[in-house]
């Protein structure tokens, strides 16, 4: 286990990460879910805890995958959506967490879709945020599962050839995991349209191609992302079935991967559009994989930021 | 109820600095009965003596931009809390943007903020009326009857028309009344739902940005369109480095032009937005620092003939929730003048100081510029040099709060300004 010490209360961006830091929180994950496969463990780091998961934005995942990891540690979880939620009244973002707070809430986790919604809502109230994805800024716990996937598939992640295929615009799951991927000494290729994929992410060490032959070619491992339909404002391409066409994964793109390259992907799946159906349940797959191991990173996440010792046992 | 306030002033030994006269020089000034002597008029001396070879006495300021919230969100301003920042700010007059609730798109609109200016303003306030019906750019407003109930500008400001041809029109219909159009250059469609300056950072915190060529665009048809019809055009607020080399260039060839620049564009990068403070968050965005270096060099050159505060008061339950959903717009009428000092770089600012906000202002508005001349009305600013203060949000005379400049320590301090009403706001130390 890496030799760092957690001082963080919040989990807000993977920006913000030193790699120990992120090395540290996979070590976690590692140690929780090595546990958990060989006995049926009774962690209890959270007991008595209680824990709001504030989900301003849909989400299947993400937000089942923080309840049950806050289960898992022996915490109370609550979950609030927008549409079931006072903000549908007008109250702010600002009310809702210091009530929140108010009622006793000892962390909160919140998705929303504006970007720095999390480091808003750290500077309103004391408990610990851990961000959940907020707009097109980041998504570290996403992130952190993926990472942690590679790292359990791929080994050591430095010098490993990992492209991400897709809505990289839009894409929160992108920028953390480029964040993420490069301070852990991967070689990113971030590959789609022009329209979709911004030349000015060369400047955190980044690939940049629009072509998917050579965006796939010598990758160890291909990330999709669905097109993020709720965060564009204007057409960035002519159809999905274009779309489809050029840069969806389809049988012919296998031919063009390395054997053993794997595909991930965030979820949820376009099926036919940014991979073909066949291929998202193929093998090559590991992307239920990536749900199971949200758990125990989401675990470990929750045990470093909320219950701020280290040492207090699993 | 009148707000006059002609107190006999002695301003003794100071150094003043008026373009319209070119005087520059130390002098003695005194202030009865609203209005100015070189020379003590009699052997009484004036109820206020004030003196020192730090002081600067420069002509008043006028802001081609203020928003101003009354009538429709007297949380966020109202007229005495508007024009005491003005005032404080070294403004002796301000000229209001249409964008209030009703629009400025109707003589009644104009009528009733000239009688809440008429009752608590202590200062000069010219309106501007909306170019188009609510600046929605999609029907001309009554250009003429705006103009007999006393308008003196026309603009669609913080929008602009996106129908070239509504455009065309208002524009040739304004300039009839003798109207002074001003055009705040942003293209609708690259501009909508932007929250930032496009860029590397706004990419990483993933906010959608508006790019220079938003700005561009929409300068180079104020361009086109004022060479067209041969009628002068000022453009507000210009943020871009892009834009400042079009604006030299149709300068250069001889089309009515002209710019200006909001002072915290002098003063400040997006950099601040790094945090997501929405108190930094403005229109046009806040750019680069060579879009900076550029838009100073620019008020140095001439290319940008004056400098604004782009005051936009928003109450705190606005401007204090998530970056995407906080309008933008911060206050800075009693910030722009300091600003202005603390972005341009040498020993000697005042001049450019007087010349960017007091005489081109009224120029560009077709107005008589103050003097300091002797014998003509008093209209004037005195500055406190090498006076440090920090300037504090809760200290603010305006009544919201929204300012990127909280807890910033200027060098210079205003002390007394002194509008057609006499004395508007004094320092008391």
């Amino acid at each position: 286990m890496a030799m760092i010490s957690w001082t963080r209360k919040s989990l807000l961006t993977i920006e913000e990460l030193k790699p120990d830091e992120i090395s540290l929180i996979l070590d976690t994950a590692d140690s929780i879910k090595s546990i958990s496969d060989k006995t049926d463990p009774i962690f209890s780091s959270l007991k008595g805890k209680r824990i709001i998961n504030l989900f301003m934005e849909p989400s299947t995942r993400t937000r089942v995958a923080f309840e049950v990891a806050a289960k898992s540690l022996g915490a109370d979880i609550i979950s609030i959506t927008g549409e079931a939620s006072s903000l549908t009244k007008g109250e702010t973002l600002k009310d809702t967490a210091m009530n929140v707070q108010a009622l006793g809430a000892d962390a909160i986790i919140i998705r929303h879709s504006s970007p720095g919604s999390p480091l808003f809502l750290s500077k309103m109230v004391e408990v610990p945020i851990i961000n959940a994805g907020d707009g097109a800024h980041e998504h570290p716990s996403q992130a952190l599962l993926d990472i942690y996937t590679l790292r359990e598939k791929l080994g050591d992640l430095k010098n490993k050839k990992i492209t991400i295929l897709g809505d990289i615009l839009f894409s929160r799951v992108a920028r953390s995991n480029l964040w993420g991927l490069t301070k852990l000494g991967a070689k990113v290729t971030l590959a789609g349209p022009t329209t979709l994929v911004p030349a000015d992410f060369k400047l955190l060490g980044a690939t940049v191609t629009h072509d998917t032959q050579t965006a796939l070619k010598d990758a160890d491992a291909v990330m999709l992302l669905r097109i993020q339909h709720e965060r564009q404002s204007a057409s960035h391409f002519p159809s999905l079935s274009e779309y489809a066409n050029v840069f969806g994964l389809g049988p012919l793109s296998l031919e063009w991967m390395k054997e053993k390259a794997i595909i991930l992907h965030p979820g949820p799946l376009n099926r036919g559009v940014e991979i073909d159906s066949a291929l998202a349940d193929s093998s090559r797959s590991v992307i239920l994989e990536q749900v199971s191991n949200g758990i125990a990173v989401r675990m470990a996440i929750m045990h470093l930021c909320i219950s701020k010792c280290l040492d207090k046992p699993l | 109820m009148t707000l006059s306030n002609h107190e006999s002033i002695d301003i003794i030994g100071a150094r003043l600095v008026d373009p319209n006269s070119g005087i520059d020089g130390i002098s003695n000034l005194y202030v009865r009965e609203g209005r100015l002597y070189h020379q003590k008029p009699s052997s009484e001396p004036g109820q206020r003596i004030i003196s020192g070879d730090e002081l600067i006495v420069l002509p008043g300021f006028l802001d081609l931009r203020t928003h101003c919230r009354v009538p429709g969100d007297s949380k966020a301003e109202t007229i005495t809390s508007l024009t005491e920042a003005a005032a404080k700010g070294g403004f002796t007059s301000i000229l209001t943007m249409p964008d209030t609730n009703p629009h400025c798109d109707n003589p009644a609109t104009i009528r009733y903020i000239q009688d809440r200016v008429n009752q608590d303003s202590k200062i000069r306030v010219y309106i501007s009326g909306a170019l188009t019906i609510q600046s929605k750019g999609e029907s001309m407003s009554p250009l003429g009857s705006l103009k007999d109930v006393g308008v003196v500008a026309v603009t669609d400001c913080p929008f602009t028309p996106k129908n070239n041809q509504i455009f065309l029109n208002a524009l040739k219909y304004a300039d009839m009344f003798g109207l002074v159009i001003i055009d705040f250059p942003q293209d609708s469609y690259l501009s909508r739902n932007t929250h930032a300056h496009e860029s590397f950072l706004s990419l990483k915190m993933g906010l959608s940005g508006s790019p220079r060529l938003a700005e561009e665009l929409a300068v180079q048809r104020s361009i086109l369109i004022s060479k067209h019809l041969d009628i002068p055009i000022h453009l507000s607020s210009i943020s871009s480095k892009g834009s400042v080399k079009l604006i030299k260039e149709a300068k250069g060839a001889g089309i009515k032009i002209s710019a200006d620049v909001s002072a915290h564009h002098l003063l400040l990068d997006h950099k601040i937005i790094e945090d997501y403070q929405t108190n930094a968050k403005i229109a046009p965005p806040l750019r680069e620092e060579t879009d900076r270096m550029e838009l100073i060099f620019a008020v140095q050159q001439g290319t940008i003939d004056s400098c604004n505060s782009s005051h936009q008061p928003y109450a705190e339950h606005h401007k204090n929730v998530e970056f995407d959903l906080a309008p933008a717009g911060a206050i800075g009428l009693e910030t722009a003048a300091l600003t202005f000092i603390e972005s341009i770089q040498g020993k000697d600012p005042f001049k450019l100081l007087a010349e960017k906000m007091s005489y081109n202002p009224h120029k560009i508005l077709r107005l008589n510029p103050p003097s300091l001349k002797d014998n003509c009305a008093a209209n004037f600013t005195v500055i406190k040099q090498d006076n440090p203060w920090i300037y504090k949000k809760e200290n603010s005379f305006s009544q919201s709060f929204n300012t990127p400049l909280d807890k910033y320590k200027f060098k210079h301090k205003i002390i007394l300004t002194y509008s057609e009403k006499g004395i508007a706001y004094i320092d008391k130390p």
